[in-house]
């Protein structure tokens, strides 16, 4: 136990307040993530009168050892990619959060709730319209893209 | 030298203050160590973050991006230090969400925040902003200066 590292310490005290007080539509299996500290898969489920209540989406937070310091790799997973303007398809989500505007003050739970309210505003299910293009020529890493932020209103 | 030596950058920072560190060698906390010390003691070279995303051994950085460290490093050190002393207005560190205790070295920004100086420092040298509002830290300490 006093052998864990700062990364490690934090990420599970992030665990045990989300297994404690998770936020509305946020669920995880911590038994899985007990296994490995440093690969969360969330489990999201659309906010109720939004566009995407009642579809429920999967989540994975890959963290380096610098965590918090840098932003964990935030990517959509699994079967059901949701339909959004910052969302593409091979699960990327340009976010602004995630890379330029990351603080160590912010968490899984923050980044889930930031990713939850960016569904729910959402009017209009499309692909970003550079979808094809992104999918085809990205880094695995979506923090190797340089991201140009769309709109944050939207 | 090469690039795959990697070390935490926990060590970095206590190196950089020149406290609790293992290595004596290094007299003057605020200066970059020299090449030739980092070779003569046989650590990696510490790795530096000129800009949040960006990592570099000492070796690999521009002259540039040495003088903008070296100042980086001289503006931390200007921030008021304290140790926790129980008071119940702040509780929790919010970079390593950890509750304070009694005794814990802590570094007040500006804007009031309070954290660890250990954890802070470690994201100050990456970024000068406040991880809680983002407030730039350098822009209050150099009107202060100039005040004083
Ligand atoms: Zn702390
Ligand atoms: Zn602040």
């Amino acid at each position: 136990m006093t052998e864990r590292s700062p990364s490690k310490r934090r990420l599970h005290r992030e665990l045990l307040s989300l297994i404690k007080e998770p936020p509305p539509g946020v669920s995880l299996d911590a038994e899985q993530i007990e296994q490995n500290l440093f690969l969360w898969t969330i489990h999201l489920e659309g906010a109720e009168r939004t566009l995407y209540e009642g579809e429920s989406f999967q989540l994975q937070f890959k963290f380096s050892d610098n965590y918090p310091f840098d932003s964990p790799e935030v990517i959509f997973t699994g079967e059901h990619i949701p339909i959004h303007p910052h969302v593409y398809s091979n699960g990327h989500i340009c976010l602004s959060i995630l890379t330029d505007d990351w603080s160590p003050a912010l968490s899984v739970q923050s980044v889930c709730l930031s990713i939850v309210s960016m569904l729910s505003s959402c009017k209009e299910k499309q692909r970003p319209p550079d979808n094809a293009f992104y999918v085809k020529t990205c880094n695995k890493n979506p923090k190797k893209t340089k991201w140009w932020y769309h709109d944050d209103s939207v | 030298m090469g690039n795959c030596l990697k070390r935490s950058t926990t060590d970095d920072i206590s190196l950089l203050r020149g406290s609790d560190s293992i290595r004596e060698a290094s007299s003057d906390p605020v200066g970059l160590p020299s090449y030739q010390e980092a070779l003569s003691v046989q650590v990696p070279p510490p790795l530096y973050h000129p800009s949040p995303s960006v990592t570099r051994s000492v070796t690999q950085l521009t002259e540039e991006e040495q003088i903008k460290i070296a100042k980086r490093i001289g503006l931390i050190q200007h921030l008021p230090t304290g140790k926790y002393d129980g008071c119940k207005k702040i509780r929790e560190c919010v970079i390593c969400m950890g509750e304070f205790m009694v005794g814990d070295a802590l570094r007040y920004l500006p804007c009031m925040h309070t954290y660890h100086m250990t954890c802070i420092d470690d994201w100050l040298m990456r970024s000068l902003t406040c991880p809680s509002c983002m407030e730039p830290v350098d822009a209050a300490l150099l009107t202060s200066y100039e005040t004083n």
